[in-house]
């Protein structure tokens, strides 16, 4: 009886399926779809990606959200992308250095935050991907992450009315394929810009940007001192950079070579944004550092000459950047004003269902 | 009944030979115009022999290889004709992978314009501008590729050539594993095309489609203008050779320009019959 029930509930929603299809009947069950309005904050950088051909329409972003918190992304059905990439935390895995995956496998890297992604030229502390498009491939594909395959995704998704319909309203072929599920999930984390913060309320001459003192010589010392690898407003140069951290012996992780192979390029992670710094605790690559404090006393007495240290990191022979406690302090006054509330707290990033 | 139907079939096969028999003994000046096929044949071999999946060869660095696995891209086809006219096939359609394993040898190019083409130019891999192109351009290129085990298994990029099998050295009696991933990454663009001439001119006709059979060199890989010892490219745990990056990625490119060459060309046929 239930499962009848289940039909005709089923049935009728496909009727209203094919009768939004005709749009002129002014009714419309699937959405129409309408470019996603959203700006691009006047002190960044240019875009770094392309999306001229994916750019983020309404329906196109409502399904890239129901796709980033979709536990089928994973083989087993439990991993969604949220499941790492938490929001309050701006889209890290809090309390975690280094990241679960299916079967409660472990590994060998700190979530990174999701936000602004596409004014970055590259992704992931090894640079695995450097298109907004490609990258959900690299953790769906990972043995210890996701572990699933894009067709075998579609197939499950195929089975889901909902999604019919979602794919249906945001895409013009409408099909549940692989290249319409990358690129709703391009559209999605295309529009979680983070550019809220005291910060940028200070350069923009907006209300409520009022810096401290102790704050603004924070912002004076990390101009001098951070911002030729923390560069501009996205405070990252997307480049590659050994910074002198001794490699853990258990993971062994060799950063940038896993990619490129070169010799050259062995301990290079990518430089991390430090947007919302003070919410993605642990930091570094492997997340072994808990607070800000340790990772400025690491940088202040902790750099050490390990294969393709940074030069900027080796001046005037001396190893890391030399603080005093009082200037530790100020970075890390400087660095809370990075955090965006709104951005946290912005229900268009919400999972709704 | 059935009979019957085979046997109109065998009648028309026969008339269409004729006619195409009379095409050729024609004097006249033709007039070419239309569309027809063409076929690119990638006929798999190593160092003169035909290469069979678990049998060995030794190359010129004593090392001998017993192939496993030989899957390639062929992409970006252009057919050249003799004043240098060229037809550049559909980008989006001109994406192939060959494979031993797959018995995947044919690259079926159609609505070639009606012409006699004396050149041939494809690119071995995915060019970075396809790639940063996105998904949306790549169409389902990534699942065909994902499905051939033509990418990469931690980061978002194709492997261009797959070869694969086991080898023995001086140094190792015992075989060991051998992977080469040639590949393009972030840092490396090792995507290269090579132009070949065609020894006959390939005749591309409404109803004629030639079939170009090119002999591709597996041996070339490690084993041509540079040379990639594997034995000096073990893991640290000297159980596996495995070449997927850094400056062995460039001498391979280099290498499989050198690994095509245009054996034959057949005119006038259907599908290529070896």
């Amino acid at each position: 009886m239930k499962k009848l029930q289940q039909l005709f509930i089923a049935a009728t929603a496909a009727m209203f399926l094919f009768a939004s299809c005709s749009k002129d009947d002014g009714y419309s069950g699937i959405p129409e779809d309408r470019p996603f309005n959203f700006e691009i904050p006047s002190n960044f950088p240019a875009m770094a990606q392309d999306i001229g051909n994916n750019m983020p329409t309404e329906n196109g972003v409502a399904l890239g959200r129901k796709l980033f918190y979709e536990n089928k992304l994973s083989r087993d059905n439990t991993i969604s992308c949220s499941f790492c990439h938490e929001q309050a935390y701006a889209f890290t895995h809090h309390g975690h250095d280094l990241s679960h995956g299916i079967d409660n496998l472990l590994g060998i890297r700190n979530a990174p935050a999701v936000q602004n992604m596409t004014f970055q030229s590259e992704y992931f502390y090894d640079g695995a991907s450097n298109g907004i498009q490609l990258l959900s491939i690299v953790p769906i594909h990972n043995p210890v992450e996701m572990d699933e395959s894009l067709p075998s995704i579609a197939a499950k998704l195929a089975e889901d009315d909902a999604y019919v319909q979602l794919f249906q309203s945001a895409f013009d072929d409408g099909e549940i394929s692989s290249s319409n599920m990358l690129n709703a999930l391009a559209q999605f984390m295309t529009v979680m810009i983070s550019a809220d913060s005291k910060y940028d309320k200070y350069v923009r001459n907006e209300p409520d940007g009022n810096m401290t003192q102790q704050e603004l010589d924070g912002l004076s010392l990390f101009q001098n001192k951070c911002s030729v690898c923390h560069a501009t407003d996205l405070f990252t140069d997307s480049k590659f950079r050994n910074n002198g951290l001794p490699p853990n012996p258990n993971l062994n992780d060799l950063g940038r070579h896993v990619v490129t192979g070169f010799e050259n390029d062995k301990y290079k992670f990518k430089v991390p944004s430090l947007r919302n710094v003070a919410l993605t605790k642990p930091y570094m690559h492997d997340g072994r550092f808990g607070s800000l404090e340790s990772v400025l006393d690491f940088y202040s007495s902790g750099v050490q000459e390990t294969q393709n240290l940074d030069p900027i990191l080796q001046q005037n022979n001396t190893l890391g950047i030399p603080l005093s406690e009082e200037e530790k302090q100020a970075l890390i006054a400087f660095l809370k004003t990075l955090t965006d509330e709104t951005f946290i707290t912005n229900p268009l990033f919400y999972e709704q269902t | 009944m059935k009979k019957t139907f085979r046997n109109i079939l065998i009648a028309s096969l026969f008339s269409g030979l004729l006619v195409s028999c009379s095409n050729d003994d024609d004097t006249q000046q033709e007039t070419i115009e239309g569309f027809g096929d063409a076929e690119l044949f990638f006929d798999n071999g190593m160092a003169g022999d035909a290469l069979i999946l678990g049998g060995s060869k030794t190359n010129s660095n004593n090392e001998t290889l017993t192939v496993n696995r030989l899957n390639y891209i062929i992409s970006n086809v252009v057919l050249i004709e003799e004043d240098g006219t060229e037809y550049v096939y559909p980008k989006n359609e001109s994406y192939f992978i060959i494979s031993q394993e797959g018995d995947m040898h044919t690259v079926h190019l159609e609505n070639i314009p009606a012409g006699d083409y004396t050149q041939v130019r494809f690119g071995i891999g995915v060019d970075e501008l396809r790639y940063l192109e996105g998904e949306t351009a790549q169409q389902e290129f990534w699942d065909y590729a994902a499905a051939n085990n033509m990418t990469w298994t931690w980061s978002t990029g194709y492997r261009f050539i797959n070869f694969e099998g086991t080898f023995t050295s001086e140094n190792n009696s015992e075989p060991l594993q051998f992977q080469v991933h040639q590949g393009s990454n972030s840092a490396t663009d090792n995507y290269r095309e090579v132009t070949l001439n065609l020894p006959t001119t390939a005749r591309v006709r409404v109803d004629e489609m030639p079939n170009i059979h090119i002999i591709a060199d597996a041996n070339t890989i490690v084993d041509g203008t540079n040379k990639i010892v594997l034995s000096e490219n073990l893991n640290t745990a000297g159980t596996n050779a495995s070449i997927m990056g850094g400056e062995n990625l460039i001498l391979i490119a280099e290498n499989t320009q050198q690994m095509f060459t245009v054996d034959h060309v057949h005119n006038g046929g259907g599908s290529h019959q070896h």
